[in-house]
């Protein structure tokens, strides 16, 4: 593999990395978590759009300063030795929660759907060992998965063809119909399925043509917002209010309308078409993980990457109650502000740290 | 490491045998030759009275053919022995190893009593056959010729389809026991120099550490990138009018003496998918094939467990109908779904394997046996379901459709990768294995380049010779796995 070399992403790399890991378990619930503001809901993956693609600004201008080093680097430099190996740990916590969150949520649906009555135990050993099998080729291994994923899941958009043409076109208006407290409730559980593009700070130093991951980062959102509209509007077209505020995963009863005479339910095979989106972005978490090990660390082994992986495999093994995995999950919203926010923070120490250096001069 | 050891091993022969007593100086001695090919009984030493004097002639004759030896030896001797002399290599007659190595390789030695020198001439003639039609790669359209194990005659295939300078041939011996030739051809103003920099770096590698170099497809095995891919991911073909193409196109085909195949490499995964005859053949009937056989890849994995998840796991996917039928056939079946479909693939392969290995005649016993005996048997007995024939029928023919043998094979291995997912997870478990498939293909290379250019990299102009076979003047590009130096064909 290209693991030597040390600038291995090529533009479309770029696009397909920030599209595919953005898109993991969130689009699944994405139409039942908005469904605080009903049907006015289906341009909020537009609003979403724009909120990402200004907080990339700071992202691409802190990461543009430090060229040949990622996130962790940065903060170690920032923010001295001691601070910045504890704000890197926390990153790594971070990552890890969310690795787990999304493989948690993911084989609950298919307890749910796919095998009912069989313990996860086994499916996700495999899908563990998929995940390191991904990472272990390095970041352009998971970009090609990234790439693939795109061209092989994308296709699932067709199902939404039966909605579509089964949908009453007049939910669509009024178009502000809720108070500001519904806006924000469905605007903070909405937000959460944006997660994935802030690793851009932590693979940027692998970039080649590092001045233009500007307009292919908002490429790889604005596509990802496509699919969120899509699904949102043909969601809102297809279902009624009551049912988008119940159904849990709205996408299951949207594939379920699919109606080819060889295939009865779509729900299945697209559940488990479902995965390769999953491992894209689980793989990039973990890689992101085993980085901040290596930089904590101070050295690069694959070592780490197989002791996060088994210490993922246990956790999620263990038996943890709901309560706790929803006070997780509902938290990490918070995480993920923090850390698309962060860059904003180590942007004034830069300002700050640059000032000192000139009155030194 | 090892010539090391051999040629200390030759020391300690040269320093025991009783007459020789061989120092770097001294000369040769022909008793000292007779010591080493001691036991052999196919060495002959004959002598001759000529008008230069004694002399000897050595050979070992089961590499010679008797005529050629008449006429290139022999005779002139006779006759013309100046002649001769003056035409014929000289060997430095100091160096036993090399004299050893020269009679070993089907050269015959002549001494000259008088002179007190040795001569040598080429005259490795052993039994060889015809050249015939290829076997495995057969096709309709276009020549039916296929190299035999001759290397010699191989590379004449070659070299009577290019005739030009640019076609290299650089040839090595491999393998401290078995001194094989080889062959490392090349278009040398075509071919990417890194690769060609890497392949010999690699076969460098192996020559010093491996000693078994019965056929290429061994040497294949040891330069190989990943060694643990089910995948074959160095090209073989035992075709000339392939191997010309694939030079032309700038890649390195590695000849060996005694093996029917050549290697080719750098090739990517959809140039398994390909025939010579493709580009024979018009280019819809080309493109329809293609098509059926790429289809027909993905339909052999999948076809079977496929069948497995459905019944076991989600009957929901498939409509009502099929569901009765399907439940219905294998209603007196008393095992779950995936021991029968792995009993019945097995089955399946253990005939092909024996009708592999049998003679003509009784391989077709073999197919009334399998088809009829057990087919239709088991299903009457109720230990099968008669659907599920058809299925693995279907995906074992569409199996046997790749024109690369290699491919084929590993087709079939992961089949059965695929067939354990289903039953263990179903539909999800199946997409898992083509997760792994996937992820594997992506990160495999052939000989450091992706295996599946033309995606990986992108190469736009391969796509008009990749799935669609377009109509041959819009082929105007060598491939862009091959690196070439010279991108287009045509030179204008």
């Amino acid at each position: 593999m290209d693991a030597t070399k040390k600038k291995v992403l090529n533009g479309y790399h770029v696009v397909f990395l920030v599209q595919n890991v953005i898109i993991g378990t969130g689009l699944l619930s994405l139409n039942h978590v908005l469904s605080p503001v009903g049907y006015s809901q289906w341009w909020f993956p537009l609003l979403f759009g724009v909120i990402a693609n200004i907080t990339l600004f700071p992202m691409i201008w802190l990461a543009l300063k430090y060229k040949d080093e990622d996130l962790f680097d940065i903060n170690v430099k920032l923010l001295g030795k001691w601070i910045g190996k504890f704000i890197n740990i926390i990153l790594i916590v971070y990552a890890l929660l969310i690795f787990m969150i999304v493989i948690q949520n993911y084989l609950s649906l298919i307890q749910i759907t796919v095998l009912p009555n069989r313990a996860i135990t086994f499916h996700l050993l495999i899908i563990m060992v998929l995940t390191v099998y991904i990472v272990y080729g390095g970041i352009k291994s998971i970009a090609r998965f990234c790439i693939f994923t795109f061209f092989f899941a994308g296709t699932l958009t067709y199902s939404l063809r039966w909605g579509l043409m089964e949908g009453n076109i007049s939910h669509l208006l009024p178009l502000f119909n809720f108070s500001f407290s519904e806006f924000m409730e469905a605007f903070h559980a909405g937000y959460v399925s944006m997660i994935g593009y802030e690793l851009l700070m932590v693979y940027f130093p692998y970039i080649i043509h590092q001045k233009k991951v500007f307009k292919q980062a908002s490429l790889g959102i604005w596509i990802v917002i496509f699919f969120y509209f899509s699904v949102s509007i043909v969601s809102v077209m297809y279902f009624s209010e009551w049912q988008l505020e119940h159904l849990f995963y709205p996408i299951l009863q949207l594939f379920q309308a699919v109606k080819i005479s060889i295939i009865e339910r779509m729900d299945v095979i697209g559940i488990t078409v479902w995965v390769f989106l999953i491992l894209s972005t689980v793989s990039a978490y973990l890689w992101m993980a085993k980085r901040g090990i290596d930089s904590v660390r101070g050295k690069t082994s694959k070592y780490h990457l197989y002791a996060l992986a088994i210490f993922c495999y246990i956790i999620l093994s263990l038996p943890i109650s709901q309560a706790v995995k929803k006070t997780v999950f509902e938290n990490i919203t918070y995480a993920f502000y923090g850390v698309v926010l962060w860059p904003l923070f180590l942007c004034s120490i830069h300002f700050l740290r640059k000032e000192k250096k000139e009155v030194v001069k | 490491m090892w010539r090391r050891k051999k040629e200390s091993v030759l020391e300690s022969k040269e320093k025991s045998s009783p007459n020789g007593a061989q120092s770097k100086d001294e000369k040769v001695t022909l008793v000292a030759i007779k010591n080493a090919f001691g036991d052999i009984d196919d060495a002959v030493f004959k002598d001759y009275q000529t008008a230069n004097g004694l002399v000897t002639i050595i050979y070992l004759n089961t590499l010679i053919d008797s005529t050629v030896l008449h006429k290139t030896v022999i005779s002139p001797i006779m006759n013309n022995s100046d002649q001769l002399i003056q035409v014929l290599d000289h060997v430095i007659s100091t160096d036993l190893r090399t004299m050893l190595m020269e009679i070993s390789d089907g050269n015959t030695l002549i001494y000259l009593h008088e002179e007190q020198r040795f001569f040598k001439a080429s005259t490795f003639s052993p039994p060889q056959r015809s050249i015939m039609t290829s076997e495995i790669e057969s096709t309709v359209l276009g020549p039916q010729d296929s190299f035999t194990e001759s290397l010699k005659t191989n590379l004449s295939l070659i070299k009577r389809r290019i005739h030009q300078p640019g076609l290299k041939s650089k040839d090595r011996v491999i393998g401290n026991e078995t001194n094989t030739k080889i062959s490392i051809m090349y278009m040398e103003h075509i071919v990417n120099k890194e690769n060609l920099q890497r392949l010999e770096q690699r076969i460098k590698e192996v020559d010093e550490a491996n000693l078994l170099f019965i056929d290429i497809t061994i040497l294949t095995q040891l330069i190989e990138d990943n060694p643990f891919s089910p995948f074959p991911h160095m090209g073989m073909t035992a075709r000339p009018d392939l191997a010309a193409h694939f030079l032309l196109d700038g890649r390195i085909v590695v000849a060996m003496e005694n093996s029917q195949n050549m290697l080719v490499c750098p090739v990517s995964f959809l140039e398994m998918f390909k025939s010579p005859e493709d580009y024979y053949s018009r280019w819809t009937t080309a493109t329809l094939l293609r098509l059926i056989r790429l289809v027909g890849f993905f339909i052999t994995i999948m076809l079977t467990p496929t069948y497995i998840s459905a019944v076991t796991y989600h009957p929901g996917i498939i409509p009502f109908d099929l569901v009765l039928i399907l439940e219905e056939s294998r209603s007196k079946v008393p095992f779950p779904p995936v021991i029968e479909v792995l009993l019945i693939e097995l089955i399946i392969e253990v005939l092909r394997e024996a009708g592999a290995r049998l003679p003509t005649k009784i391989g077709q016993t073999i197919g009334i046996v399998g088809g009829i005996v057990i087919g239709t048997a088991a299903v009457e007995a109720g230990l099968l379901s008669n659907t599920l024939i058809v299925l693995v029928a279907t995906s074992a023919l569409l199996s046997f459709l790749l024109p690369s043998f290699l491919m084929s094979n590993s087709s079939r291995v992961i089949r059965y990768i695929f067939i354990l997912a289903a039953g263990l997870f179903g539909l999800l478990g199946q997409m898992l294995a083509l997760a792994w498939l996937v992820i594997h293909l992506l990160n495999l290379t052939s000989l450091g380049t992706p295996y599946l250019a033309p995606f990986i990299p992108r190469k736009l102009s391969d796509l008009y010779d990749t799935v669609i076979r377009f109509p041959l003047k819009f082929i105007q590009k060598r491939k862009g796995i091959s690196r070439p130096q010279q991108e287009n064909l045509e030179t204008k």
